[in-house]
């Protein structure tokens, strides 16, 4: 195989006391989808907040296409190629759909106050292209989004708003993007909605991968080329679904040690 | 259904010039008679105008969209009426020179708002020293004036620069802290500097700095009248136009600003400041620009001010002058240019205008305030959505 996209080596991280994460082991290719699934309170979204420069891990190192990352600045690690949404989705309400999407383009525009106070016409030629780029990248993901894109985000349903906050991981021509819990608050018809636009992004994005903390077992059973479960931060279990289902420490970190000894 | 209708009805019944005409010359003549109004009942009344139109525009939202939409349309107009407007607009005040005094201070008042907006609108940041800054400005200047000859021209960029540095100085141990706590850090800093005015001795301590010379253009000293085509304009006039010219520096700016990446970074900020990190925007660096670029232009406001009074002390540059900023920048309407300047004008000439209640005229100025919020809850003119494209 060649370099990974992304890889975890020990990554680890305490709060005090609390080890929230602990000697941590991941490896993703490129053009590959993986889930990350566990209780709640495993780790998962820790483990996001440590890829993505959030929090600095104690231990462990983070490498990115080789390039170690750990410990970088948040906005850094972005630049570098990794987007995310979160698990209670945050678009900026005020902004207009549009200027969501551009906003994500920031990591690859270079105006500074300068700039833009002395050659305007440079400024607006740049935000004027990103302007168009970001509508050709809403029409991707939906039409109804387009459509509004002059409005502001704070209107819209759950189902649009994550559809909006991953049109805008996407604007910054992301390697990797991490997906937090994506399908939660959705019906059946939105989760079949979410997977077909992830497949139609990855199909028009070679390359890109993601990773995914997922609940609904129907997504992760569908979707992911890898599942990781995470259990009191600490990776219990890799593989593809249908084996690490069968798995029994899996079924006890879900279902408890008396439920599977009753099975 | 509605939108369309406008739409035709801007386009096609009443063109765009037209309306941008009646308005701008509209707002001419209401400020011109507010300013020149001596009688109470007439503020009053005029206040009372201006509270009916803001309804009107708060239960007609259409009314604010067909203005807009003729000032988009018809630009050029608009800003080359704008500029006539503002260069003929002394000759209408019959050289009332206290109504000159109070739209100089409204146009200084205007930028400081301006600058402050910046920080407040555009990226939530609650700084409550743009009148430390204002006045280190103003001291900059008065000083190297007084004590080393130095021309108003000169001390102008020399002031805006040590201003600039002072707001760094204050921004970098502010990212230490966010929300109420930075609003302390401002507060502090602002109390360090109006005590260090007054204790220094070579601030002149609270006696302030007296006899900073007026500054002149091509031979002509501006504390002579301006004399021009048999007309004769008040000395004052000459500060009127340079404050003016500043406050159009300020709105190109603000413009540029906002309608570039740095502004949408701003705003992303003031949104979700992880959410930005995520973005790739470096938060705490462009929490310092905001930072600078309020300290700059409320430097300029600073000399002009120190030239115009030619007599600055550290009570002019109090906390209560920040409080008031803010103010402005609330009810005007935050991150929109042409709220905070009628914000601005309004809470200059409002304590003016109701000196007959004397002690009371403060919690008077409240009470219109209040009333103004109640009308509009986001301000005289909120914020906007950008466009792309020449879309408006």
């Amino acid at each position: 195989m060649t370099t990974p996209l992304l890889k975890l080596s020990g990554l680890g991280i305490r709060f005090g006391g609390l080890v929230a994460l602990d000697a941590v082991d991941l490896t993703v290719a490129p053009s590959t989808i993986t889930c990350i699934i566990g209780p709640n309170g495993a780790g998962k979204s820790t483990l996001f907040n440590l890829i993505t420069g959030i929090y600095r891990p104690t231990s462990g190192t983070v490498a990115l296409q080789g390039d170690p990352i750990t410990g970088l600045p948040a906005h850094r690690i972005a630049a570098r190629g990794i987007a995310r949404t979160f698990q209670s989705s945050r678009l900026f309400e005020d902004l207009s759909i549009l200027d969501n999407v551009i906003i994500g383009m920031h990591g690859r525009t270079r105006t500074d106050v300068l700039t833009a106070l002395l050659r305007p016409a440079k400024s607006r030629r740049e935000l004027e292209a990103c302007a168009a780029e970001a509508e050709t990248i809403l029409r991707g993901i939906s039409d109804e989004l387009f459509a509004r894109r002059y409005q502001p985000a704070g209107i819209l349903p759950q189902a649009d708003r994550r559809r909006l906050e991953i049109a805008r991981a996407l604007a910054s021509h992301p390697k990797l993007i991490l997906l937090d819990e994506p399908s939660s608050g959705m019906d059946d018809r939105d989760t079949a909605a979410l997977m077909a636009d992830i497949r139609r992004v990855m199909a028009d994005n070679p390359g890109l991968s993601f990773l995914i903390i997922e609940h609904d077992m129907r997504l992760v059973a569908e979707l992911p080329d890898n599942v990781v479960v995470i259990d009191y931060g600490k990776k219990i279990a890799e593989g593809d679904f249908a084996t690490v289902r069968q798995l029994p420490r899996v079924q006890q970190a879900y279902l408890g040690q008396k439920a599977v000894e009753h099975a | 259904m509605s939108t369309t209708l406008t739409n035709i009805h801007s386009r096609t019944t009443l063109p765009a010039s037209l309306i941008v005409a009646a308005t701008e010359i509209g707002g001419a003549i209401l400020l011109g008679a507010f300013l020149l109004a001596e009688s109470t009942p007439l503020v009053v009344a005029l206040l009372a105008v201006m509270g009916a139109l803001f309804a009107a525009m708060q239960y007609r939202p259409q009314i604010e969209e067909v203005i807009v939409a003729a000032f988009h349309d018809a630009r050029g107009l608009a800003t080359a009426l704008a500029v006539a407007i503002v260069l003929i607009y002394p000759f209408f005040l019959g050289g009332n020179t206290y109504a000159l005094h109070l739209l100089i201070v409204s146009l200084l008042y205007s930028v400081l708002a301006l600058a402050l907006n910046f920080q407040l609108g555009s990226a939530n940041i609650p700084n409550f020293a743009t009148g430390a800054t204002y006045g280190i400005g103003a001291y900059t200047s008065a000083l190297l004036a007084i004590h080393l000859g130095w021309s108003f021209w000169a001390t102008l960029p020399a002031a805006a620069i040590v201003a600039t540095v002072f707001g760094f100085l204050l921004g970098i141990p502010s990212m230490r802290t966010r929300d109420s706590y930075l609003a302390l850090v401002t507060i502090a800093f602002g109390i360090v500097i109006h005590q260090m005015l007054n204790n220094l001795s070579w601030t002149g301590g609270p006696n302030g700095l007296v006899g900073i010379p007026a500054p002149s253009l091509l031979g002509h000293s501006f504390m002579r009248p301006i004399e021009l085509f048999g007309f004769r304009l008040p000395s004052q006039a000459n500060f009127y136009y340079l404050s003016a010219a500043l406050l159009g520096l300020a709105i190109l700016s603000a413009k540029r600003l906002h309608e570039s990446r740095v502004g949408l970074a701003w705003n992303a900020i003031r949104a979700d400041e992880l959410a930005a990190k995520c973005q790739g925007i470096n938060v705490v660096w462009y929490k310092i620009l905001a930072f600078g670029v309020d300290a700059f232009l409320a430097a300029f406001a600073g000399t002009i001010y120190a030239f115009y009074i030619s007599y600055i002390s550290p009570d002019n540059f109090t906390f209560l002058v920040s409080v008031t900023i803010m103010t402005m920048v609330i009810v005007g309407g935050m991150d929109n240019t042409l709220g905070v300047i009628l914000g601005a004008f309004l809470l200059t000439m409002l304590p003016e205008k109701l000196r007959v209640f004397s002690d009371y005229r403060l919690l008077f100025v409240s009470v219109v305030v209040i009333l103004f919020l109640i009308l509009r809850p986001k301000g005289l003119f909120p914020q906007r959505q950008r466009h792309y494209g020449g879309q408006r």
